[in-house]
């Protein structure tokens, strides 16, 4: 398995994004935390994650706004939603603005780390 | 509409070429695109079979997990048209609309509420009846029917509706953080159960009472005391929403509290309405589907009664509707002694006809000890009142009822409550677990461990002895044990989901423990009095609640005579919301690809949409080669020892790298493709018996001879045989195969991730007559049933899937496939032979052992 992917977090809940990225890196991922948008914006722009799991929520800007910057500016980053507020209008949504996945909160680690590999092997694949 | 054999007839007709390298590369983009589809359509299957059971086998959900699925379902799906357009270059837009259609209608079902109420905050006693069961809740408004409706004595009182509970709530803004401390709550996590539901009911009662509602309580309290005692006591009620009604019993689930005076009122009420939020009542509203924001809190206020004597009558014994006496249990002093189990008690069994004779006479041991030496004991007259009183309840609401009655210091009767007598299955007759005759006459059973006690929920249970003590055992309560108690306490009622069955040293049937064991379906053994001493944590015991018996060990026989557990969910809310939404989603009418019908406008459900894509992506990477002019050696025919009638096309990597491309011919040792390989070894691991010895002559058994076959030419085409084919790459592989009358078509991924991993296999036709088809595939159900397989079945078209599993699991369940493909052709001829029947599936059984045996993956 691929385990030198760099992974941003983007998500205002702290335990569970803290949590989440010392899972990832205990089993060799690259892990980041961004807790607002802006935050995540200034770490992709400087070219570091191969994925980003966004949540829907952030207390700077509705989530789906964030993911159109993203994929308007990055479109062949690949970008996973995670959510605990469960909307088919915004599961679509979502995946119309060009997400590659939409996933619930929540969620255990093995689903959430093979939809990362999968998205991310997924999105080179198009390129390609 | 073309199907896919009749794709794979025009692969051979002459088009313009492509380089064999452009046409590898074009290639390998569709089916990287293909693949994601796959991943995509195992997902959506494995979120619809999830939904499918939770409504089947009565596993607890909420609306979350509703709400969820749904979401992640449509998403799936969605993803599924997306690469299905990208591979046939946005041929099939036409499926936006009805997926469209289907998900709108999906966002109504689940957006769906029940309707709300309306009116005054507080109403007076006089004023209730049953028809007011959504302002007052179910148990005041059966209270204020036996007063004002049937005309008998309850004590005075006001109800605070759920009106005053939203105004309350809204007030102080609490929904919105209740929910947030819910989500995602597990409730298998105990301690994290327990500390969530103790911070809710803390924000509940912190919160303030808004003034107009707290003076307009204080107003109503003074009007009750206008008698002018010293000190009116009043006893706080809770009434929810839907607690108590004849499908489901909130028996005990909440609060009440007793001997309140004024300046404790508004206290009293905000914890009761913080009852809603204990433990066991989270746990009991998730297992049965009612959402908490949808239960209202509805509280009465009654005046004390002072009781000299009190307990609980049920106009039926609670385990026969039919029996001809009614029960009284009794114990001196307030009726809640009787019903937390805890107060030496007296029970009668009263004649329901004039002149209510007393037909029998026994006492309990509570916990507090005393038993028989109870010197209150009910008189003749007092027995006869009640009986009276039962069978006129029963009467008037039409069901066996369960009353808490006290009669005060000057001898008057009141009813505090009556609801219909505990039904175990809602939509079940009312009648519990019968006891079959047959357990008596079972004759090889071991001696009991002991025996005694009273059956207080019928049936059987195995599991391992756990006892509870404290909360801290509550916490540590492993799943499927025996709990076993000294005294049946209303808190241990949120294990009764995890136990397989209840012992209690002391307790009586009217317990509420008791009443929650009967609707579980746990079996359960009240009164045993060694159980502590006698038994030991950890040992396996059977418990036979029916015939008040304890064995050691698992004791067969009897479990075998044990029923399924109720599905606890059916008839709530959430599940109706559930079912109604599976009508959008689970449903399959596109059955056959060959069909007219089998277009995009006729998708009417979820699952239609992904069995379309997939057959459609299928057939546009055999259409793919048609539009850009699939070189005749694109398939080749597969040599194992000489050419044999099966022929292998590769999508990616599924033959080694020095396999020459310009050869006619492929053998199997170039083939690298994991489950093509799995699917041969069943196919080849034991010579076909050949048809089964019925006349099959013009049945075209010619091409049915053996798998390694070599005498048929592959150059000619009879309209009889279809080739046929392996589509595949390393971890992928799709074969349809089409042997005379039947179709049959497997496909597989196995890759690194268990996200992608499946097996599914489709199955449908045969010469025979219906009948025996159908026989025939029952027995593969059966046979793949008994491997892990899902199996659904439609006319005489199977499908079996499974997903999610590992490589070498995968493996084992393709070769089973590929035995069953080669041997079981034909036997629908001779299904109307049962002994033959069974024979085949004796011998396909051991085959299928040693095949798995021989294998380099063991069993699980």
């Amino acid at each position: 398995m691929t385990t030198d992917l760099k992974i941003l977090l983007i998500d205002d809940e702290f335990d569970f994004v803290e949590t989440t990225c010392k899972r990832l890196m205990r089993r060799g991922y690259s892990a980041r935390i961004a807790l607002t948008c802006a935050e995540g914006l200034t770490i992709i722009e400087s070219a570091w994650p191969d994925i980003v799991v966004l949540d829907v929520m952030l207390p700077d800007r509705d989530g789906m706004d964030c993911l159109k910057e993203i994929k308007g500016k990055w479109p062949t980053l690949p970008v996973i939603l995670l959510t605990g507020h469960a909307s088919m209008q915004t599961g679509l949504y979502g995946i119309d603005c060009g997400a590659s996945d939409y996933c619930l909160k929540p969620i255990d680690l093995e689903t959430l780390v093979e939809k990362i590999v999968i998205a991310h092997r997924e999105s080179r694949q198009q390129g390609a | 509409m073309t199907s896919l054999f009749d794709r794979i007839a025009s692969l051979f007709s002459s088009k313009p070429k492509l380089k064999p390298a452009e046409l590898q590369a074009a290639f390998r983009s569709h089916y990287k695109e293909f693949r994601s589809l796959l991943t995509a359509n195992n997902n959506a299957l494995e979120l619809m079979a999830e939904m499918e059971q939770a409504l089947s086998v009565g596993k607890s959900f909420g609306m979350a997990f509703i709400r969820g699925n749904c979401t992640a379902l449509s998403v799936n799906i969605y993803k599924m048209i997306q690469h299905l357009n990208r591979l046939a270059d946005g041929r099939y837009a036409g499926l936006d609309q009805p997926f469209r259609a289907i998900t709108r209608q999906l966002e109504q079902i689940i957006a769906s509420r029940p309707a709300t109420t309306e009116g005054a905050a507080i109403l007076s006693m006089a004023e209730v009846d049953a028809g007011m069961v959504d302002q007052v809740g179910e148990k005041m408004a059966n209270l204020g029917e036996v007063r004002n409706r049937v005309g008998l004595r309850t004590p005075d009182g006001f109800v605070m509706t759920a009106v005053a509970v939203r105004h309350f709530t809204q007030v102080n803004d609490l929904q919105v953080e209740i929910n947030r401390r819910l989500k995602g709550l597990d409730l298998d996590n105990l301690e994290e159960l327990y500390t969530v539901s103790a911070g809710i009911q803390g924000l509940i009662s912190n919160a303030p009472l808004p003034e107009d509602l707290e003076e307009a309580i204080l107003a109503h309290y003074q009007q009750l005391a206008t008698d002018a005692e010293s000190e009116l006591l009043v006893a706080l009620r809770s009434s929810a929403i839907g607690e108590d009604s004849s499908n489901v019993s909130f028996a005990g689930q909440y609060r009440t509290q007793l001997n309140v005076s004024r300046e404790f009122v508004g206290q009293a009420y905000k914890e009761i309405v913080a009852g809603k939020y204990k433990s066991q009542a989270i746990v009991y509203r998730q297992q049965r589907g009612f959402r908490h924001q949808d239960v209202h809190m509805c509280v009465g206020c009654l005046r004390m009664v002072d009781a000299a004597i009190s307990g609980v009558l049920y106009s039926r014994a609670p385990d026969d509707p039919r029996s001809s006496f009614v029960m009284i249990q009794a114990a001196p002093g307030l009726a809640g002694n009787v019903v937390d189990g805890s107060a030496a008690t007296e029970q009668l069994r009263v004649s329901r006809t004039v002149p209510y004779d007393i037909l029998d006479r026994q006492f309990g041991a509570g916990r507090e000890g005393g038993g028989g030496a109870s010197l209150l004991r009910l008189s003749a007259a007092q027995a006869a009142e009640l009986a009276e009183v039962g069978v006129r309840l029963e009467e008037h609401f039409g069901a066996p009822q369960d009353i808490e009655w006290s009669i005060d210091q000057a001898g008057l009767l009141y009813i505090l409550q009556s609801r219909p007598l505990g039904r175990p299955v809602p939509g079940e007759p009312p009648v519990l677990i019968a006891h079959s005759p047959a357990a008596d006459e079972l004759s090889d059973l071991p001696a009991p461990l002991f025996a005694g006690g009273v059956c207080v929920s019928r049936g059987v249970g195995c599991g391992p002895v756990f006892m509870v003590r404290s909360s801290l055992d509550l916490l540590r309560f492993p799943k499927g044990a025996v709990l076993v108690v000294e005294t049946p306490y209303p808190d241990w009622a949120s294990l009764l989901d995890r136990a397989a069955a209840v012992i209690s040293e002391t307790g009586q049937v009217a317990a509420h423990l008791a009443t929650v064991a009967r609707e579980f379906g746990v079996p359960a053994i009240f009164g045993m009095k060694q159980a502590l001493t006698a038994l030991e944590n950890h040992h396996l015991v059977t418990v036979d609640a029916t015939a008040g018996k304890v064995y050691g060990g698992r004791v067969e026989p009897l479990l075998a005579l044990a029923p399924p557990k109720p599905n606890l969910m059916a008839g709530s809310p959430v599940y109706k919301i559930l079912r109604e939404a599976m009508e959008y989603i689970t449903p399959l009418n596109l059955t056959d690809p060959t069909s007219p019908f089998f277009r995009s406008d006729s998708c009417q459900t979820l699952h239609d949409l992904t069995r379309f894509c997939h057959e459609k992506a299928v057939v546009e990477m055999f259409n793919f080669g048609e539009r850009y002019g699939f070189d005749d050696k694109a398939a080749k025919q597969l040599v194992v020892d000489a050419p044999s009638q099966w022929w292998v096309i590769d999508l990616d990597d599924g033959f080694r790298q020095d396999f020459d491309p310009e050869s006619r011919y492929v053998d199997l040792g170039h083939i690298v493709s994991v489950p093509m390989l799995a699917i041969w070894q069943g196919m080849t691991a034991f010579p076909w018996a050949g048809p089964p010895p019925v006349s099959l002559r013009g049945f075209g058994s010619i091409i049915f001879q053996s798998t390694r076959n070599t005498n048929l030419d592959p150059a000619v085409r009879s309209s009889l045989v279809a080739k046929n084919y392996f589509l595949i790459s390393k971890n992928f592989c799709n074969l349809s195969v089409r042997l005379g009358y039947h179709f049959a078509l497997v496909e597989a991924n196995l890759g690194e991730f268990l996200t992608e991993n499946y097996v599914s296999f489709q199955f449908k036709g045969g010469a025979a007559d219906e009948n025996r088809r159908l026989l025939r595939i029952r027995l593969i159900s059966d046979i793949l049933n008994e491997f892990g397989f899902r199996v659904e079945q439609k006319a005489d078209a199977m499908t079996a899937r499974i997903e999610k599993n590992t490589s070498l699991f995968l493996q084992e369940r393709l070769k089973i496939l590929g035995y069953l493909i080669i041997h079981t052709r034909q036997i629908d001829m001779v299904m109307g032979d049962e002994g033959m029947v069974a024979q085949y599936q004796q011998k396909i059984m051991a085959d299928l052992h040693t095949l798995l045996q021989t294998g380099e993956g063991g069993m699980t």
